[in-house]
């Protein structure tokens, strides 16, 4: 059965995931709940979204829903779990899912520098153009203007004195 | 993907020296794009071949520069780049370097400077490309680099996602290594290679558990050699 997912959210009580989609065959809005069991304000929120996503009942339906959007609802229903106000969680969220730009990755470990590279992955993959896409073309050469009108980057000012 | 255990003979540097074969280095921080753009660029040919003895992945090339067949090996850093320093035979006999920095992150294009220091250590003639890797917010191009500028650099604005300005990137700094082969004095080289039997005769009197630590340390006797 196919279907158009239009929304996905959280429910806190009782916890649940919650998909609104649109079924192909109708044509018409229907609603999904997915009932969130054993999940704590220790669980694991990746590991969480990935079994949603992979549950048999349920696989179909998040099929256009991405693991990165269920993590995050995830991280919602424990930080509503762990006390925590909404503003507080989107907070860390959002802290957890950008990357800061003066944040020197050659000074972390393993693991916090693959948190980073995946959350730079994601944003790759919105980017890409793949070979098997229509329209693909290898070489893409496009001129940028690289004369003295252009405004400064605004990052040398410091480094003057290095240079 | 599994670690492929190349025999030290293999990664004989001798090679470099033929007319056909030349050698581009990658230099950057982590995470700038570096293997993405190798990909990228290489498309079906994307075969890494990761040496972790060496901590370095090569990727072999073959192009047509002036209707003669050119082997190019790229060199790229396998997470070594994480200390910020390369061990010298990164650097030996290297025609060209691709220098990478993330156009979205700040400390990426300051470390530049430490990249390029050590660059030029080792190698202080061949061609450098400044790299701004990740383009794809168009405001970011809109901008100028000095860094690029005080050394006389070109500054490629490429973007390995969309592939943007990605073959033109390769190809140009190919033609920049063989070009520099062909006009180059190797002197520097046969200094290095003074320097190189040193070091590898170092370590072979070393037990093997200890080759690790060896390497990461040989970089400072490298560079303090030159004075003595």
């Amino acid at each position: 059965m196919m279907c158009t997912a239009k929304k996905c959210g959280i429910r806190f009580q009782p916890p649940a995931i919650i998909l609104i989609y649109e079924s192909e065959i109708k044509g018409k809005i229907r609603q999904r709940i997915m009932p969130v069991r054993n999940f704590s304000k220790f669980s694991d929120c990746t590991r969480a979204a990935e079994q949603l996503k992979n549950n048999p009942r349920h696989k179909s339906y998040l099929e256009q829903v991405s693991l990165r959007q269920l993590e995050k609802l995830f991280s919602f229903l424990r930080g509503y779990l762990s006390g925590q106000s909404l503003a507080e969680t989107m907070e860390q969220i959002q802290r957890e899912t950008t990357i800061d730009p003066e944040e020197d990755l050659n000074k972390l470990d393993d693991k916090e520098l693959a948190k980073r590279k995946s959350i730079m992955d994601e944003l790759f993959e919105k980017n890409q153009k793949k070979k098997d896409d229509p329209n693909f073309v290898y070489d893409i050469e496009v001129e940028f203007p690289q004369d003295d009108q252009l405004q400064s980057c605004g990052w040398d000012t410091e480094s003057a004195d290095e240079f | 993907m599994a670690e492929d255990k190349t025999k030290p003979s293999e990664l004989d540097q001798g090679k470099y020296d033929a007319d056909d074969n030349v050698k581009i280095i990658c230099l950057g921080d982590s995470a700038v794009g570096k293997s993405k753009l190798m990909e990228r660029f290489l498309m079906d040919g994307f075969q890494p071949q990761q040496l972790s003895t060496y901590a370095l992945t090569l990727y072999k090339h073959t192009a047509t520069v002036d209707g003669k067949t050119i082997l190019v090996d790229f060199w790229d850093t396998a997470g070594q780049e994480r200390f910020q320093s390369m061990h010298a035979s990164y650097y030996h006999k290297a025609h060209a370097c691709i220098m990478v920095f993330d156009i979205q992150r700040k400390v990426t294009y300051r470390n530049l400077s430490t990249w390029y220091t050590e660059l030029r250590e080792f190698r202080p003639e061949i061609p450098c490309i400044v790299v701004a890797n990740k383009i794809d917010d168009i405001n970011v191009t809109q901008k100028s680099f000095n860094f690029a500028k005080k050394f006389s650099l070109p500054l490629y604005f490429v973007s390995a996602a969309d592939g943007t300005n990605v073959v033109k990137l390769f190809n140009d700094a190919i033609r920049l290594a063989v070009s520099y082969k062909q006009n180059s004095q190797d002197f520097m080289d046969e200094i290095f290679q003074e320097l190189e039997n040193f070091s590898l005769e170092q370590e072979e009197e070393d037990v093997p558990d200890q080759e690790q630590s060896s390497s990461i340390e040989t970089p400072s006797e490298e560079v303090a050699s030159p004075h003595s």
